[in-house]
C-alpha cells in the first residue's frame, strides 16, 4: 500500500463532511492548507515544484498547477492505487490531459452535493451525452451520471449520436402528462438537437429547466449565448432563468453554475475562483477582467490549485465566465461531444 | 510619371519610416530590374531578343494587410505604387496608421493611387486585378475563394523564422540577435521564435536574458492584451513545471511582468512562441531537418552567424526562403522575395511585340 494512503482515506473522510453549504472561510482555509501540504509531500510532479516556491500561508497563496501539465505528468498522490481516469478532449494536437482518481467517492459526492445546492425542481432527467457507461473516461459523463441516477435517461449513444426518435417520443410523452423534464447536455448537443426539432414552439411542462455546458471553441460552430438561449425559448419553450450552465473541466472535481444570462457563475463552498491578472499574477479589482485559478477541496488525490486559461470578470467571491481564451488552443468537453455526435 | 520618378518619391518618403531600412531611388530601381528585367519596361517596349516587350502593372491591387507589424502592409503598398497601381488598403478594424501617414508625405499623383479602408467596401475585391492578402490560414483562404478567374492572388501566411548561431566566440552576437527579436515586439513573420546554437547553449541562454533586460530598459515593449500575458504566463508556469521535474529546461524572466521571456530547453522540435518578446534557446541538433520538420510549411527566415555561404547551405533544404546574417532579419532588402515569392513579376502581365525595332526579328 502507498504510504500516502493512510493519510488519503483520513482526509477524504474530513472532506466528505465539510461538503456542505455551511463551510466557513477558516475551515475552507484549513483544509485547503492541510490538502496543500499533504499534496506537496505526496504528489511527486506537483511536490517538486512546490518546492521551488516559497511555501504557501493562505489558500490564495496555494501553487497553482498550471492545466497543461496534466498532459506531461501523472499527478496523483498514490500513482500505483489509481483506479479511475478522466481525459480531456486532447482536440487539434494538443495531446490528452489526464486526471487521475484513486477513487471517485469525494468527486461523486461534490456533483451530488452541489446539484442538491441547486435547489432545481422534481424532473425526469434527460441527458444528451453518452452514459458513463459508455464513456469511462469522460468526467462530464461521470457528473451526468451522478446527478441523473438511475431514473436518469441518456440520449446519446455509445457512438455519439443523438438518438433523435428515442428523445423526441420521450419528450412528446412528458409534454403529454405534463411531467417536468430536465434536459441536461452540452451547449453543442442542444444545437444539434435544435438542429434536429422540425418546428419551433414545443413547449416543455411547467418546472421543467436544462443545463448547457461546455463552448464552441474549434468547432466552426459558434454562437453566442444570448442566441443559444433564445433557442432554448423557441424550440423548447424555456425561459433564461431555467437554463443552467455549468463551468467545468476534466482537470476538477467540482463544478460551478449560472443561472440565465448575465448572472456570474457560482461555486459550492468547497470550491473557490481567484481571477487574476496574468500580467502580475495578482488577483484583479472586482469588476475586471482576468484568468480563473480554481481551488478544488474536492481534488484531494491530485491537485487542489489549478490555474487555467479561461478568461472571466470578477464579480465579488463568483465570476463572469468569458470564455477560452481566443488565444488558446481548442479543447472542451462539448467539442469532443460534438465530434462523436457528427461522426458517420 | 515614370517608374523612375515613382521610384524617387516613394524613397523620399520610405525615409521617414524608419521601419523600412533604408530605401533609395537606386534600390527600388534595382528591384524592378531584378524581377522585370529592365527598369524602364514598365513605362515602354524595351528590346528582349527577337522582340520588344512592356510589362503592364495591373490597374489596381487589393492589399489585405494584418495589423501584425506596419513593414509588411507598407512594402506592399510601396510595391504596388512602384508598379504605377491604384492601391486599395483595406487595414485591421485595430488600425494601422503607418499607411496613411505615408500616404500624406507622398506628391499628390502618387497619393491619389491609394485608398485605405478598416472595412472592406463591397465593390473593391471586383474591383482589384490583384489581390495580395496577409492573415492567418482562415483569412487566405476566405479571401482565395472570393476571387475571380481574372485576378491575381498571392497570400502571404502566418510565418515562423528562427537563427542559428553556428560560432560566435564571446557571445558577441547576442545583443544583435535580440534586436532581430525584439524588433516589432517580434509580431513580424521575421521575427526569430528561437536561436539555435552550436556550444555552449545554456550559457548563451543566460547571456540572451541579460541582453533582453538590457533591450527593455532602452525600449520597452508595448502594451499587450490579455490574451498575450496570459499565453505568456502560461507557457512560463508550464516551463517552471517541467524545470522542477527534471526535464532540461531553464528560464529567466522579467521581474513582475510579462515583458520578456527566455527558455533554454534541449526538448527536441521547433518550439512556436507566444511572442511578444518570448524567446527560445536551444542547442543546435546534429541533424537539423527533424528538428523543424513539423512547422516545414510555415518557414520563412532564418537568420545565421556567421552568415557564410556554407552555413547557408545547410539551411536551404530546411523550407526556408531566406536567410541572412543575424541582426539584420527584419530588414530585408527591397529585392528579396517574400515568402519566397517574386515581389513584382507574379503582379504584371505583359505585351510581346513582334516588331521593326525589336532585336533581330527572324522575319526581316
Amino acid at each position: 500500500m502507498s504510504k500516502a494512503i493512510p493519510d488519503y482515506l483520513e482526509l477524504e473522510s474530513t472532506i466528505l463532511e465539510a461538503l456542505r453549504e455551511d463551510l466557513g472561510e477558516g475551515e475552507f482555509e484549513l483544509l485547503a492548507l492541510t490538502v496543500y501540504r499533504f499534496q506537496a509531500t505526496w504528489n511527486l510532479p506537483y511536490a517538486r515544484w512546490c518546492a521551488t516556491r516559497p511555501p504557501a500561508r493562505t489558500w490564495q497563496e496555494i501553487p497553482a498547477v498550471p492545466q497543461s501539465a496534466f498532459k506531461r505528468f501523472v499527478l496523483s498522490v498514490a500513482p500505483e492505487k489509481v483506479t479511475t481516469t478522466f481525459r480531456t478532449s486532447g482536440t487539434t494536437g494538443e495531446g490528452h490531459g489526464v486526471h487521475p482518481f484513486i477513487d471517485v467517492r469525494l468527486c461523486a459526492e461534490a456533483e451530488r452535493r452541489a446539484w442538491q445546492m441547486l435547489a432545481l425542481p422534481r424532473a425526469s432527467l434527460f441527458v444528451l451525452t453518452p452514459s458513463p457507461a459508455d464513456a469511462p473516461h469522460s468526467s462530464l459523463a461521470h457528473m451526468m451520471g451522478v446527478v441523473a441516477g438511475s431514473s436518469g435517461r441518456f440520449f446519446v449513444a455509445a457512438d455519439g449520436r443523438l438518438e433523435v426518435g428515442e428523445l423526441g417520443s420521450a419528450l412528446e410523452e412528458a409534454i403529454a402528462t405534463g411531467e417536468p423534464v430536465g434536459l441536461l447536455g452540452t451547449a453543442l448537443s442542444f444545437l444539434n438537437l435544435f438542429g434536429r426539432i422540425r418546428a419551433r414552439g414545443l413547449q416543455l411542462p411547467p418546472g421543467s429547466y436544462a443545463m448547457e455546458t461546455g463552448g464552441y471553441k474549434g468547432s466552426g460552430r459558434e454562437i453566442t449565448k444570448h442566441d443559444l438561449y433564445d433557442m432554448f425559448g423557441a424550440f423548447l419553450g424555456l425561459a433564461p432563468q431555467q437554463v443552467l450552465n455549468e463551468y467545468g473541466m476534466t482537470e476538477l472535481s467540482s463544478q460551478f453554475f449560472a443561472r440565465g444570462l448575465g448572472t456570474p457563475h457560482e461555486a459550492p463552498p468547497w470550491l473557490r475562483a481567484v481571477v487574476f491578472d496574468p500580467e502580475t499574477g495578482r488577483e484583479v479589482a472586482d469588476g475586471e477582467m482576468g484568468v480563473l485559478r480554481l481551488f478544488d477541496l474536492a481534488n484531494l488525490g491530485s491537485c487542489l490549485a489549478i490555474e487555467t486559461q479561461d478568461l472571466a470578470i470578477r464579480r465579488g467571491t463568483a465570476f463572469e465566465l468569458i470564455g477560452r481564451d481566443p488565444g488558446a488552443l481548442p479543447r472542451g468537453c462539448s467539442r469532443q461531444a460534438d465530434e462523436r455526435m457528427q461522426a458517420p | 510619371m515614370t517608374t523612375a520618378e515613382r521610384a524617387r518619391h516613394l524613397a523620399r518618403a520610405a525615409q521617414q519610416f524608419p521601419l523600412l531600412g533604408e530605401t533609395t531611388p537606386e534600390m527600388l530601381m534595382g528591384l524592378v530590374e531584378a524581377e522585370l528585367g529592365e527598369a524602364g519596361v514598365l513605362d515602354d517596349f524595351v528590346p528582349r531578343g527577337p522582340r520588344c516587350i512592356r510589362a503592364i502593372a495591373p490597374p489596381t491591387i487589393l492589399h489585405i494587410v494584418s495589423g501584425n507589424t506596419p513593414a509588411a502592409g507598407l512594402q506592399s503598398l510601396i510595391r504596388g505604387l512602384l508598379l504605377g497601381a491604384h492601391n486599395l488598403c483595406k487595414i485591421p478594424s485595430g488600425g494601422l496608421p503607418e499607411l496613411a501617414q505615408f500616404q500624406r508625405v507622398l506628391p499628390p499623383a502618387l497619393a491619389g493611387k491609394i485608398e485605405i479602408a478598416p472595412e472592406l467596401p463591397p465593390d473593391w475585391l471586383e474591383r482589384a486585378a490583384a489581390v495580395i492578402v496577409y492573415g492567418s490560414d482562415a483569412t487566405i483562404a476566405h479571401f482565395r475563394a472570393q476571387t475571380l478567374p481574372r485576378q491575381v492572388f498571392v497570400g502571404h501566411g502566418h510565418r515562423l523564422s528562427f537563427g542559428v548561431i553556428f560560432d560566435d566566440p564571446g557571445h558577441a552576437r547576442i545583443a544583435a540577435a535580440v534586436s532581430d527579436a525584439v524588433a516589432f515586439d517580434q509580431q513580424g513573420c521575421l521575427s526569430p521564435h528561437v536561436y539555435y546554437l552550436r556550444g555552449e547553449a545554456r550559457a548563451a541562454a543566460a547571456k540572451f536574458a541579460v541582453e533582453m533586460q538590457r533591450a527593455e530598459d532602452r525600449d520597452p515593449r508595448g502594451p499587450v492584451p490579455l490574451s498575450t500575458s496570459n499565453a505568456i504566463r502560461a507557457r512560463r508556469e508550464e516551463a517552471g513545471f517541467r524545470a522542477a521535474n527534471g526535464e532540461p529546461l531553464a528560464m529567466w524572466t522579467s521581474t513582475g511582468s510579462t515583458a520578456w521571456t527566455v527558455i533554454y530547453d534541449e526538448t527536441p522540435g521547433f518550439p512556436v512562441s507566444p511572442l511578444s518578446r518570448f524567446l527560445y534557446v536551444k542547442p543546435l541538433p546534429v541533424d537539423f531537418i527533424p528538428e523543424v520538420a513539423a512547422v516545414r510549411a510555415h518557414l520563412s527566415c532564418a537568420g545565421i552567424w556567421p552568415p557564410t555561404l556554407e552555413h547557408a547551405r545547410t539551411l536551404a533544404a530546411t523550407g526556408v526562403s531566406r536567410i541572412c546574417p543575424i541582426g539584420a532579419m527584419q530588414m530585408p532588402p527591397w529585392t528579396w522575395h517574400p515568402d519566397g515569392q517574386p515581389a513584382l513579376a507574379n503582379l504584371v502581365t505583359w505585351i510581346d511585340a513582334e516588331v521593326l525595332g525589336g532585336g533581330a526579328n527572324v522575319f526581316l
